[in-house]
């Protein structure tokens, strides 16, 4: 070597990918959390597929440790999450692993274009064109105002209520969910809320097909609009029926710098317990078991306000399912795993929203009740599977709260 | 190899199709476009070209402003080159005045292959790729599933669905014009952050050449379909809906 040839000190070791992944990962809310990962195992024996995953949370950590990160991206596993957040909620380090650090995985795979499930992406192209996962035509978001049998409002920009709801994808366009909309419609008009919607100009929230599917862009694009249509309204609060939709404004809005207070309808009509108990005319004398939504319940701590407000009606009965609140088991439904029940099937052979109604029909109630859109249509397909029709009936607690207040007429 | 693919604009039947005041066009105020989902799978089978035997892409988005925004999302998905032909809105719709449109870029380019979906919605004077090849003076065979060039010599070879299930395998001289009808995989996903990124940066080359006087057909009028008779709904027990059924079968002498 030529004498007088400067020498670097030390070399500066560029990142291998696990580390450049860990690092990225560490510069997300609460990711540096990562490090403190023990190895313990928890999360997999949580997991409802947990037995099912060649990579569920723990592993992917190790390899992550162990500078094998392309064995993470050659699984399937991250694909199989159902955005449930057990893992999450019982991990004894707070590490983040449903949200950010299966999300991340699925970010690359999906900018790679590696291994994402055909029917993920039609959600994807629909959701980035229509606003709906469904590719329905946008105009046609409030046509079951048409159908409600009060006045709703369509907020235009420049309007203004002091609830602005935020009706969602499921609720606006899926047959099965149209009858619930009407009846927190009416539900809403009979407490005298001064509440609208957006129609057209509302967007999916982003939440269901994208944050923790890793549909990072297109979670952007859905907040920068829907955010620009608030923005030109005025109103007090917003209102939404959808946990996922909940858990989009509650917890990422704020963080992209869209900060509104926000409460899912349970949680609404919970704050006028008095007026709904005085609007009480019929008794329904059911036995009740309620479902914890993941998204309402482990993943923001929402327990209480569904049982309460089902309590208001007169005759009801409320019994709990062995595994309830924060041990609630998960209908299969989130984290874009909506799209991907076949997929998911094929490599688990864990039927989660059957498995729920059987438990739920072990309690001896006659209605299993629900908070959550995708809920009704799931655990509907699941009673007649499981051969539990006439036994049992899914309902959603707007729904027997309207019944009860003599709301639902026709609907 | 070079592979041409025509990524044309058309309207979304999602969206209520309302008809103008003159009765011949759809009012286009009322209209939003879409790529034609078959002119999507003919860009996939492009690409899928350019993987298995490293093929030039160059994509002609042909439309309105949101032909932009489909070439943003073809070079998203990983065509090499894109092209901006900008068409009106009263010239769009007419196979005859596109290819005639079309074919100096497509001559001028020295495309071994030009790849169209097989047809649009919007197309009512027969299907571009034949057209296209008819002006190019090129072979065309339409119809197709896969399409894949022979290492040994200037030719493809193509699988073309026919009916009942069949399938053929052709050999067709380059350069030539493919019709297809679904490509080898489904169209690829591409991430909206990949897709925003290429928006900022895309040049696309644009064509200016004036659109050729050529008419493949004229539009007299354009109207809904009308409701015809409504369904009769049977209605009664099996025994009484079967007996239903086999009177309505003598009564019209089928039985």
């Amino acid at each position: 070597m030529a004498s007088g040839a400067m020498q670097p000190i030390m070399q500066v070791p560029e990142l291998t990918k696990s580390q450049a992944f860990l690092k990225r990962l560490e510069g997300l809310p609460d990711g540096a959390k990562v490090r403190d990962c023990i190895q313990c195992g928890m999360c997999v024996g949580v997991c409802p597929h947990g037995s099912a995953m060649e990579f569920p949370p723990r592993r992917v950590i190790a390899a992550l440790r162990a500078d094998r990160l392309d064995d993470v991206y050659r699984s399937e596993s991250v694909w199989m999450c159902v955005s449930c957040y057990n893992c999450s909620y019982r991990c004894p380090s707070g590490i983040p692993l449903s949200d950010r650090l299966l999300a991340m995985i699925r970010v690359d795979l999906l900018m790679a274009g590696v291994g994402v499930p055909k029917e993920l992406q039609t959600a994807f192209e629909r959701t980035t064109r229509y606003g709906n996962p469904f590719g329905e035509s946008a105009k046609k978001r409030d046509a079951w105002t048409k159908e409600a049998g009060v006045k709703v409002r369509v907020l235009k920009p420049g309007d203004s209520a002091d609830v602005l709801w935020h009706v969602g994808c499921f609720p606006s366009y899926n047959k099965a969910n149209l009858k619930d909309t009407v009846a927190l419609a009416r539900l809403l008009t009979a407490l005298g809320v001064d509440f609208g919607i957006m129609g057209a100009d509302e967007w999916c929230s982003g939440d269901l097909p994208c944050t923790a599917v890793g549909e990072e862009g297109l979670f952007s694009l859905l907040h920068e609009h829907n955010s620009g249509q608030f923005a030109d309204r005025s109103f007090g609060e917003i209102l939404v029926g959808d946990p996922h939709a909940y858990n989009a404004l509650h917890q990422e809005y704020p963080r992209l710098g869209t900060a509104y207070p926000v409460s899912h309808y349970t949680q609404f009509l919970e704050e006028r317990i008095p007026e709904l108990s005085k609007g009480m005319k019929k008794r329904l004398d059911v036995k009740v078991t309620y479902h914890d939504a993941c998204c309402l319940g482990r993943r923001n701590g929402e327990y209480e306000a569904p049982r309460a407000v089902l309590e208001t009606i007169p005759g009801v009965k409320l019994t709990e399912m062995p595994r309830n609140k924060e041990n609630s088991l998960c209908c299969g439904g989130g984290g874009g795993a909506m799209w991907l029940d076949s997929y998911i099937w094929e490599r688990t052979r864990t039927p989660l929203p059957i498995l729920r109604v059987q438990e739920a029909a072990k309690t001896g109630s006659d209605v299993l009740a629900v908070s959550c859109p995708l809920e009704v249509p799931r655990f509907e397909d699941a009673i007649k599977t499981a051969g539990l029709e006439g036994r049992l009936r899914v309902r959603e607690v707007s729904h027997m709260l309207a019944e009860a207040m003599g709301l639902v007429g026709g609907v | 190899m070079k592979v041409a693919v025509v990524l044309r604009q058309v309207p979304d039947v999602v969206e209520e199709l309302v008809i103008a005041e003159d009765g011949r066009n759809l009012s286009e105020d009322d209209v939003r476009y879409v790529t034609n989902e078959l002119d999507d799978c003919a860009l996939e089978q492009a690409l899928v070209l350019k993987g298995r035997r490293g093929a030039r892409v160059t994509a002609f988005g042909v439309g309105g402003i949101e032909a932009r925004d489909a070439l943003a999302t073809s070079v998203a998905k990983g065509a090499d080159e894109a092209v901006f032909v900008p068409l009106d809105f009263a010239e769009r719709g007419d196979s005859h005045r596109l290819a005639a449109h079309l074919a100096t870029p497509l001559r001028e380019g020295a495309y071994d292959l030009v790849l169209t979906g097989v047809q649009a919605p919007d197309e009512v004077d027969g299907s571009l790729g034949a057209i296209l090849a008819s002006s190019l003076g090129m072979p065309h065979v339409g119809g197709l599933v896969a399409a894949d060039v022979d290492a040994n010599g200037p030719k493809a070879v193509v699988r073309k669905e026919f009916a009942g299930g069949r399938c053929g395998v052709m050999e067709i001289a380059l350069p030539a014009v493919l019709g297809i009808q679904a490509a080898e995989q489904p169209p690829r996903y591409v991430p909206v952050s990949k897709v925003m990124q290429i928006k900022k940066t895309l040049q696309a080359r644009e064509m200016t050449a004036p659109v050729p006087e050529v008419r493949g057909t004229r539009i007299a009028k354009l109207s809904k379909p009308e409701t015809g008779a409504k369904a009769k709904m049977l209605e009664g027990d099996a025994g009484a809906v079967a007996t239903a059924i086999a009177g309505l079968l003598k009564e019209r002498g089928l039985l």
